[in-house]
């Protein structure tokens, strides 16, 4: 062992001592030495790399590539590892001195060791501390901690180192970047972008990856899936980078605001805030995370968290998609009433409006329609139900004729009887007795004697005025005119009776309160003659009454 | 002229507005029928008129037991003369219109069609009702198809507004129809779901458009009332089999009615009373139906 060791450390010192210009060409000795210091390294650094599936450096009969993956096996996780560790003691110096050693590695091992780290860390400080954009600048740095580590390999295969070199440069590049973000201008350290933080970051991600690898969780692989995802992401746009800076930035803003395909520009250039918030969450996450001591609990939590916070990030998605609703303003359509300027052309048409209407739709003529009213036609007519109209029996026009029975009984009346009767129907028609006819008949007669007078007033056609039945009657003081004709076209003022038989007297009539003092008197003594000459007859009469009575024989009357 | 017809109006009027009490007295004459009849004591509050509403019973027959409206007054004689129609159409027709005016005159028997040149309303009716016509019937249109039916009955009778619908007229068939020519016999009339009172009045209406047809015509014309829409369909039947199977024939014009006023005077008297008009934007318009059951 002790053998082995020394000749690696010998190949390595021999390496170091070796004039760059001489690695160009192939150099089979150089290529041993190199391969033999490279496995010195490999061995001496293998105790610190648990996670590392190779015990030793296979050299013999393999190239370059080969071994360079075999290197990156062991140092990728180690690195990772040491930054933290390195962070830690940045934030706690008093633990520089708690640090424990496996004790299988000797004390000079250490030692050694010891120094290399601290080199590597350094160099690796200067690389964060460095700010150019220059890849060929990152190139040699790296180159210089290769060739601390393991080189030579580069004068076999120049293209192979290259692109390894490369891609070792882009790993490199990678975290740079994030670091340092794609701007044109931008330092490593930005207002936005602290160290600390990122740290942090990329323990927690150091974290997942190694619990991915321990733990079965599906959550986890997931989460590692994409971290590899974002690490292959940040490959691919290393290389489009290469070529044009503008292209990235349109790429990144076409992309989908994943975790896995955030970019700098998301972040700070602006405009989406969710992209930082979600990085806010990374940080926040990274930090709980970080602040766990114990690996164990620190996963267990981490495990039933990630489902919550999950859940959680789900619900504040939805959130911050309604807030943001909220806070637009709203469509035309969920506005009061909207007129055709204060909506999109046309955009009536999209949305189905409902309105109630009062009134039954009109009927849609099918074929069922009409067939259902041919059946019903078709069975009215089988049936004979028509609603025609019918013709109404006739009110009889002429009454029906009377019979004059012929009564073969004997007269009751006698012939001078009957003579009688009608010398007096001639005379007095109206005197007359009623002939046996029956009451109801004559009533029925009378009655119709009444409306035909009417009727023929009513239409003039032909007129004959009342009877006159002389009978003590009052005249009226009717205008004559109305007296004979029942419809007056014309109304006369001419009185039925006589002026004279209105009022019977003569010269000026005057009322009492007209008189004048003569004429009152005149009155007076007019008014006292008559009741004198009255009183005069008076007594005369009761003179010749009480004179027949006494003449007057008793027991005689003539007359 | 003028006064006879003034006289005639105001005779109508008041014989309408006498209903009232005819129908009290009718219903007066009924009870006491009724008590006579059961030997039950007349009601108290006839006592006074039961006497002279006896007599009255005594001399009715059937005619006058029957109380008359002023519907049947309308009607009077209308089942005793045929009727004779006038069509005209609105100011301006145009050709369709036309057509359709003259496809309806040879679908109502004794129908006349007229031109309207620019004649006022009260013209045509004045001159309908001295040379002894029944009906006038006014067809509107709105760009060539037709609208609007207006049918007036012509004694002063009832005016009813029928707004039409899906009009389909012989001409559009015209081209399809081998049948160019259309029997003019008197048809059957079929009048179906007529059920309210209002429907009823409508029925009358346009039954008193035909005169009584001979029992074996083949042609029919139906009116369907459903939901209020009068469906006019116009048929020939023909039975052929033995057993009860009719064939239909459709010929003539099809289209759908829907009243919307009746008018107890004719087209030219603006005042009329209105018997019935149409309720679009009440409530319950949705849910209810004027003309059926």
């Amino acid at each position: 062992m002790a053998n082995t060791n020394n000749a690696g450390a010998e190949a390595l010192r021999r390496l170091k001592e070796v004039d760059p210009p001489s690695l160009l060409a192939p150099n089979p000795t150089l290529s041993e030495t190199a391969r033999a210091a490279s496995q010195y390294l490999f061995s001496s650094i293998r105790p610190f790399s648990q996670k590392c599936p190779l015990d030793q450096l296979l050299v013999d009969g393999y190239d370059a590539e080969q071994i360079w993956h075999q290197i990156d096996l062991q140092t990728q996780p180690l690195l990772s590892t040491l930054r933290r560790r390195v962070n830690q003691f940045v934030k706690n110096p008093d633990e520089i001195a708690q640090l424990k050693v496996p004790s299988s590695v000797a004390k000079k091992v250490e030692a050694k060791n010891h120094e290399e780290w601290e080199q590597e860390s350094d160099d690796f400080d200067e690389e964060l501390d460095e700010d150019d954009d220059d890849e060929d600048d990152f190139e040699g740095v790296e180159k210089e901690e290769k060739n601390g580590g393991s080189d030579g390999e580069e004068e076999e295969d120049d293209d192979d180192d290259d692109d390894e070199e490369g891609s070792e440069d882009e790993d490199e590049d990678e975290e740079g970047e994030k670091e340092k973000g794609k701007g044109k201008d931008s330092g490593i350290e930005d207002k936005f972008l602290k160290i600390n933080e990122l740290n942090e970051y990329l323990e927690k991600e150091e974290n997942n990856y190694e619990n991915a690898e321990e733990a079965d969780d599906g959550d986890e692989d997931s989460e590692e899936d994409d971290e590899l995802e974002k690490a292959g992401e940040f490959e691919m746009d290393e290389d489009d980078e290469d070529d044009d800076e503008e292209e990235d930035e349109d790429d990144e803003e076409e992309e989908e605001e994943g975790m896995e395909n955030a970019r700098y520009d998301d972040f700070f250039v602006g405009k989406k805030e969710k992209s930082s918030k979600r990085k806010d969450q990374l940080v926040e996450e990274s930090e709980d995370s970080g602040d766990e001591d114990d690996m164990e609990s620190n996963k267990q939590k981490k495990r039933t968290a990630s489902t919550h916070e999950k859940q959680l990030e789900k619900i504040q998605s939805e959130i911050e998609l309604m807030e943001k609703a909220n806070v637009e303003p709203k469509t035309w359509s969920m506005q009061g009433e909207v007129t055709a300027a204060n909506r999109p052309v046309d955009s009536l048409l999209a949305v189905n409006l409902d309105f109630e209407h009062n009134v039954r739709p009109t009927p849609v003529i099918t074929e069922e329609f009409t067939a259902s009213i041919e059946d019903m036609i078709q069975k009215r007519i089988i049936e004979g139900l028509f609603n025609d109209v019918q013709r109404a029996p006739r009110l009889p026009s002429k009454a029906p004729r009377e019979v004059k029975e012929l009564d073969d009984n004997k007269s009751k009346k006698g012939l001078a009887e009957m003579y009688e009767q009608e010398y007096v129907q001639k005379i007095d028609p109206t005197s007359a007795p009623l002939s046996s006819k029956d009451k109801l008949k004559n009533e029925a007669s009378m009655l119709f004697k009444r409306l035909c007078l009417k009727l023929d007033a009513l239409s003039h056609f032909s007129f004959a005025p009342k009877p006159v039945i002389e009978d003590m009657s009052f005249q009226t003081n009717v205008p004559a005119l109305a007296m004979e004709e029942i419809a007056p076209v014309a109304v006369s003022d001419a009185a039925m009776l006589a002026p004279e038989e209105v009022f019977d007297g003569k010269g000026d009539v005057k009322e009492e309160a007209e008189l004048t003092q003569a004429e009152r008197k005149r009155r007076r003594a007019n008014k006292k003659r008559k009741f004198k000459a009255d009183a005069v007859k008076r007594s005369e009469k009761k003179a010749r009454s009480e004179k027949k009575e006494d003449n007057a024989i008793p027991g005689q009357v003539n007359g | 002229m003028i006064r006879r017809t003034q006289r005639l109006k105001k005779e109508y009027l008041y014989r309408k507005s006498l209903e009232g009490k005819e129908r009290v007295n009718y219903e007066n004459k009924r009870k006491i029928r009724e008590a006579l009849q059961e030997g039950k004591p007349i009601p108290t509050e006839l006592r006074n008129v039961e006497a002279q509403l006896r007599r009255e019973i005594d001399l009715e027959d059937e005619n006058t037991a029957v109380p008359r409206t002023h519907i049947d007054d309308e009607y009077a004689f209308a089942a005793e003369k045929d009727p004779k129609i006038l069509l005209t159409t609105s100011r301006n027709p145009t050709a369709p219109l036309q057509r359709f005016v003259k496809e309806l005159s040879i679908v109502f028997p004794n129908a006349q069609r007229m031109n309207r040149g620019n004649q006022v309303v009260s013209e045509i009716i004045e001159s309908c009702r001295s040379h002894d016509f029944t009906d006038v019937i006014l067809v509107h249109e709105h760009r060539g198809v037709p609208d609007g039916l207006i049918v007036s009955h012509l004694p002063y009778g009832p005016t009813a507004y029928f707004g039409l619908l899906n009009v389909v007229t012989r001409h559009e068939i015209q081209d399809k129809e081998a049948v160019k020519t259309m029997p003019e016999a008197y048809p059957h009339i079929i009048l179906d779901n007529f059920n309210t009172k209002l429907g009823e009045r409508t029925a009358t209406i346009l039954k008193y458009l035909f005169p009584v047809p001979k029992p074996d015509t083949k042609r029919i014309i139906t009116f369907a009332n459903k939901s209020d829409y009068i469906s006019f369909r116009h048929h020939i039947h023909e039975k052929q089999g033995g057993p009860k199977s009719v064939t239909l024939k459709e010929i003539g014009p099809r289209f759908e009615l829907r009243l919307y006023q009746i008018k107890l005077g004719t087209v030219d008297q603006a005042e009329a009373q209105t018997e019935w008009v149409i309720r679009p934007y009440m409530n319950t318009t949705r849910k209810r139906k004027f003309l059926s059951n």
